[in-house]
């Protein structure tokens, strides 16, 4: 695995990444992950907040296009993820924070699929079972965002 | 830089936490990113209301999520304002963070506007109503604005020298 990380950091792609001081290369797929966040737990918690109560005059259904959002905001982020992971691989790949990030990651996607189901049934009711997916929805995308932003700051914990 | 209002600044104790504690500054970064979250979801949502999308809420549905909206833009400026009273000179002295605020400021005043002229005919838009031509112009400059304000912001370690 190691060994594919290396591969992955060496490629002509990732250097240039990496060393290019050009506007287009690490800035801009920085900014594009950016975006993507706040496309995708912005529409999230908006959906989260709704269930929670918020936004009462809301149809749970009325909030169905939502889902278009957060699927392009996950995807946005998937594809700048990876160039991301790609410009230091072997160094973002062994860092604790980042593993925490992406396990996140994977539930919050997991909630969102139980919460697309859910929005998209037939008599779309919140029920206690909605109330909780929302409340964990919320939390494990702040959560991410934190992960991610923490990253930056790797001595702060792990003692890296 | 060394303005009387960078020397100011760094003298006080808010700056010293700032820039001193470990903890801090990644802090009100996390915050500041969770705020751009909330903020962008529900003025994003707005928008698109004012764009004629989402037509089958009606414009007062979308409105009753705002004050979440407004949480987001809270937090932001709390903690932007912990940042620059932070490092002052490496925001005065940054093209990025000029084009942030003029940005933030086309937002606001666009908002402002919107909120003193048209919220009474805005809350009139039911359930599958088109919006006029002037809330599709309104809606479309809040979202570019917005999108200028993430854009600038995150663009100030690269074009100035921001950390």
């Amino acid at each position: 695995m190691t060994d594919f990380f290396a591969a992955l950091e060496n490629l002509p792609f990732s250097i240039w990444l990496r060393e290019s001081n050009s506007i287009w290369a690490y800035p801009t797929m920085l900014t594009l992950h950016t975006i993507g966040l706040a496309l995708l737990v912005g529409a999230s918690a908006a959906l989260d907040l709704k269930v929670l109560g918020w936004g009462q005059a809301i149809a749970l259904t009325d909030l169905r296009p939502m889902f278009r959002w957060m699927w392009i905001g996950f995807w946005v982020n998937a594809l700048s993820g990876v160039v991301l992971l790609a410009a230091d691989a072997t160094t973002k790949a062994a860092a604790p924070m980042f593993l925490i990030k992406l396990g996140l990651i994977a539930v919050g996607v997991v909630i969102m699929a139980a919460q697309r189901r859910a929005v998209f049934a037939p008599a779309a009711a919140i029920t206690r079972s909605a109330r909780v997916l929302a409340a964990a929805s919320l939390t494990v995308w702040f959560v991410a965002i934190a992960a991610g932003r923490l990253m930056a700051y790797p001595g702060l914990f792990f003692g890296l | 830089m060394s303005h009387w209002i960078v020397t100011t600044l760094k003298a006080t104790s808010v700056s010293h936490f700032m820039t001193g504690s470990m903890w801090a500054w990644p802090l009100c970064e996390t915050l500041h990113f969770v705020g751009l979250a909330l903020l962008i979801g529900v003025v994003g949502m707005l928008d698109l209301r004012l764009l004629g999308r989402l037509r089958h809420l009606s414009y007062a549905a979308v409105h009753s999520l705002i004050p979440w909206g407004i949480l987001g833009f809270v937090i932001n400026l709390v903690t932007g304002v912990l940042f620059f009273v932070g490092a002052p000179d490496q925001y005065l002295d940054n093209v990025a963070w000029w084009y942030k605020l003029a940005f933030l400021a086309i937002a606001g005043l666009n908002v402002l506007y919107f909120e003193t002229t048209q919220a009474r005919r805005a809350l009139a838009i039911g359930p599958g109503d088109d919006t006029p031509r002037a809330f599709k112009v309104i809606g479309a400059i809040s979202v570019l604005s917005w999108f200028m304000v993430l854009y600038w912001g995150r663009m100030l370690p690269f074009i100035g020298t921001a950390f």
